[in-house]
């Protein structure tokens, strides 16, 4: 029952943060100056006629309050609108866009958490050392190098100096595949470099979180008792030292989780990936306010659901959670 | 597998990796590189824009035009001399009064192999015409009626003599398809697969990628030797300028000053530098509506002569376009040709910070209290707001010259940077235009004096008009240039147009840029240099006319 009414309040809360973030963005980008006809008009002789014609399309000239309420009311129905630039449904253009970028975030995102606590594990086993000197420092140099700046770099060492991997997009243009295979290899490709960017930049808090964690843990009296008990290294290790080192770890990765969806724009930009990131920043510089509003409500819909996911997680992994 | 790659590539980039070692890396670079190109025949241009839609109809965007160009035929199109040739109409005769204009079609199919007929033609003009909301209605305001007595002839009435013959400007669109849409629902129209009859059939926009076309097979003139056509989007130049290198694309048609200067030389890689069709400009409110926040010292003349003087053209092409183009004057670019009005340095009000001083302390603008900013004779400080947009650099480097070069002739002018949107709505907010000046430029919308000179009409206030100007004398200049049929006669009125608008100095016309294109000399041959532009111009007939090597 306790367990019942907990979830129903993190449900209402989840409920009431969404329309929160929803009304919020609406307003953010109506108050910006500028307005999508305006842009339109510099680009051929639109007459006043035109503009007011394609004004009243866009329904841009109801009051702000009217327009809020047809979005709400759009909403509700599940409709997130057309996109004033290339006026398609916002819903098919998230959809293309989405697929590129969680298919790269997840790949960066994985590979950087798996990565990034195994090396932290073994630095803060062997704290002192040279492998724990060597891992910290240069997970640290890649978490300060500037993303772009990276990417760049890795553009010319890989793609221009060795031709390993290509180095824009996510696919090779004009592409004939012979078999899905070559089709998930030539996209495998591409996502190397891009992929490669995104952990060195990303890899250290995993490192850094983990290796405090199991250090901190290690010190604890029952590692002790542990190895009293004659149990060996490697279990009191990853059994009983990671396991109860797992918490902050946990949190780091809902972060990075949640951002999945909402793309990197260095990235995609300095690799011409097709993603989330771009996507939205030409929709801001276009006022695009279907697009925008559209991809903001998939952020904060992920974000809320993943924090929800790492609440209840927490409660599986510490029982004082489920306590408290 | 024209275009394939192999499966082989994946496993050897693998293992390089693995290797990494730079010597065995060239060695293997050869091999290894996923080439999908001169076999299957396509041509790959390089861009960094996306186009908007792929509706003719309601596309603002030069990307989506060039895209669209090939796959909808016009009446009429432009020759590599940028002169008029044969689209769907093979013939076209003015009457004598010169209001009416009849074309004699040629029999071709859509894509979808339905007949093209002159209904198809008559319908495209009266749609825009009723549609209203495209950019090509701008060429049929004064279409009085449209005719097509037979299945190869359209008849247009106009109510003025048309200078600019519309069969250049508009695509040509099927009615079986178009038929029955409203204004709002041409508006919304994605038309995401378009018909036309084209040189070129439209296979698929993958967003954020890449757009391909492939050749029609039966199209009705010479068939072009590329099998396919596609654009490929890069997010950046740097990028884009590596992929011209390695051969990823063929062409790239916007390069940007020094990434351009710094693809000389690189093998296979041939770069050129035209005239285009654009300028950029400092533009000053003028505007006579009482609730404009414009300073209003800007519109004496005498103040608007002193600004003009104060700034060296030449340097703002040396320092902001790396030397990559050519001092303005007049609203017509240097790409123009005849067209274009030559006003002699000696005339020209430029790089004279001296004359500038001196216009302003006739008029009464002196420097009376030694900060250095003269104020009127009431007392008020000749000091203005100069905005410009932060993402366009060269504009940011010459609002910068022109604002030092003013403080040293008693101008202060404060400059804030926005983004290109923000910029457009205070410009062109036309209840109150509430700025002094700004920085941005223009590119001409067709091949025809009509556009540019179009911009400073009194009715453009509220569209194209960003500084306000409202002149009747221009307007009729104007006017008389746009129903002159007759070439020399028409040519003067354009000159006059020009420098009267010149003298008026709301604009001072910073520069015509070069248009700075690169292509690669092992994969296409035969590209011609066109004013404007080998691609991304007003003619289509590179695209068409290109070999392979």
């Amino acid at each position: 029952m306790a367990r019942l009414r907990y979830l129903g309040r993190k449900i209402a809360w989840l409920a009431i943060t969404l329309y929160g973030v929803v009304t919020f963005n609406f307003v953010l980008f109506h108050v910006l100056p500028g307005n999508p006809v305006q842009l339109l008009v510099r680009s051929g002789h639109l007459t006043q006629q035109a503009q007011a014609a394609i004004t009243r399309v866009y329904g841009l000239d109801h009051s702000l309050i009217v327009q809020y309420l047809i979005y709400l009311r759009d909403l509700l129905r599940g409709q997130l609108g057309l996109s004033y630039t290339f006026r398609e449904p916002v819903s098919t253009l998230l959809g293309q866009y989405l697929g590129n970028t969680v298919l790269l975030l997840a790949a960066a995102t994985l590979l950087t958490i798996a990565m990034g606590v195994l090396v932290g594990v073994i630095a803060a086993n062997r704290r002192g050392g040279r492998y724990d000197s060597t891992t910290v420092t240069a997970s640290v140099i890649g978490w300060s190098l500037p993303t772009f700046w990276t990417g760049l770099i890795l553009v010319f060492v890989f793609g221009v100096w060795l031709h390993a991997f290509p180095i824009f997009g996510s696919q090779t243009p004009n592409a004939v595949y012979s078999s899905f295979w070559v089709r998930y290899e030539d996209i495998a490709a591409h996502l190397f470099l891009p992929t490669l960017t995104l952990v060195v930049v990303n890899i250290a808090q995993f490192v850094l979180v983990a290796r405090v964690s199991v250090i901190e843990v290690l010190a604890e009296d029952f590692m002790l008792t542990a190895r009293a008990k004659g149990l060996a290294r490697r279990r009191i290790l990853w059994s009983h030292a990671v396991r109860n080192a797992l918490l902050p770890i946990v949190t780091s990765s809902a972060l990075l989780i949640g951002l999945v969806v909402s793309g990197a724009i260095e990235v995609e930009t300095v690799f011409s990936w097709p993603g989330m990131g771009r996507l939205v920043y030409n929709s801001v510089l276009n006022r695009d306010y279907p697009v925008i509003e559209g991809a903001f409500l998939v952020f904060a819909i992920v974000v809320l659901l993943v924090n929800f996911a790492s609440d209840l997680l927490y409660q599986a992994l510490d029982p004082r959670v489920r306590e408290a | 597998m024209p275009a394939g790659i192999r499966r082989r590539d994946f496993l050897k980039r693998a293992g390089l990796l693995a290797v990494a070692v730079p010597g065995v890396a060239t060695v293997l670079d050869a091999c290894a590189s996923v080439v999908p190109t001169a076999k299957a025949r396509i041509l790959r241009v390089g861009w960094t824009i996306e186009p908007d839609t792929m509706n003719p109809l309601t596309t603002y965007s030069t990307e989506a035009v060039e895209v669209l160009q090939l796959v909808y035929d016009q009446l009429m199109h432009y020759d590599l001399e940028l002169k008029p040739e044969a689209g769907l109409a093979t013939s076209w005769t003015y009457s004598s009064d010169a209001k009416s204009i009849t074309y004699t079609l040629r029999s071709a199919t859509w894509h979808d192999g339905k007949p093209f007929t002159s209904a198809d033609a008559k319908f495209t003009f009266d749609l825009i015409k009723s549609s209203k909301a495209s950019q090509y209605y701008q060429w049929v305001q004064s279409l009085v009626s449209t005719e097509a007595p037979n299945a190869t002839t359209l008849v247009l009435h106009f109510s003025e003599p048309q200078a600019f013959n519309p069969g250049l400007a508009v695509p040509i669109i099927p009615q079986h398809i178009w038929t029955g849409m409203t204004g709002a629902q041409i508006q919304k129209f994605a038309n995401s697969h378009p018909i036309g009859t084209g040189p070129y059939k439209f296979v698929k926009w993958v967003k954020g990628t890449s757009i391909e076309i492939q050749r029609n097979e039966s199209w009705w003139g010479t068939k072009p030797a590329a099998s396919k056509v596609s654009w490929i989007l890069f997010q950046n130049e740097d990028v884009m300028a590596q992929g011209l290198k390695t051969g990823a694309v063929d062409i790239c048609p916007e390069i940007p000053p020094t990434i351009w200067k710094g693809l000389a030389g690189a093998q296979h890689v041939q770069t050129v530098s035209l005239p285009s069709f654009s300028f950029h400009h400092i533009g000053i409110n003028v505007s006579d509506n009482p609730k404009s926040g414009g300073n209003p010292l800007l519109k004496d003349r005498a103040v608007r002569l002193a600004l003009s003087y104060a700034v060296d053209r030449q340097q703002l092409v040396n320092v902001a376009l790396d030397g990559l183009g050519t001092p303005g004057s007049t609203l017509l670019p240097v790409g123009f040709g005849e067209w274009h009005q030559d006003i002699t340095e000696s005339q020209q009000f430029n790089a004279d910070p001296q004359k500038a001083k001196a216009v302003l302390t006739a008029a009464g603008y002196i420097d009376r209290n030694g900060s250095g900013v003269r104020t009127s004779k009431d007392g008020k400080p000749l000091s203005f707001r100069l905005i410009a947009i932060q993402s366009t650099s060269v504009d940011v480097a010459a609002a910068q010259l022109f604002r030092d070069a003013c403080a040293k002739v008693g101008i202060q002018l404060k400059l804030t940077l926005l983004d290109a949107n923000s910029l457009g709505g205070t410009v062109y907010n036309a209840h109150t235009p509430n700025w002094d000046i700004f920085v941005w430029g223009w590119d001409a919308g067709v091949y025809d004096p009509d556009y540019m000179l179009g911009i400073p009409l009194c009715n453009q206030i509220g569209s194209n008009n960003d500084v306000y100007y409202c002149n009747r004398h221009y307007d009729q200049l104007y006017n008389e240039q746009s129903v002159t049929i007759d070439h020399a006669a028409r040519l003067a009125f354009v000159h006059e147009a020009q420098q009267y608008y010149y003298d008026a100095a709301a604009y001072i016309i910073m520069w015509y840029q070069d248009k700075l294109q690169g292509y690669r000399t092992d994969t296409w041959k035969g590209w011609q240099r066109v004013n404007g532009g080998m691609v991304l111009n007003f003619t289509r007939d590179n695209y068409l006319k290109v070999r392979p090597v």
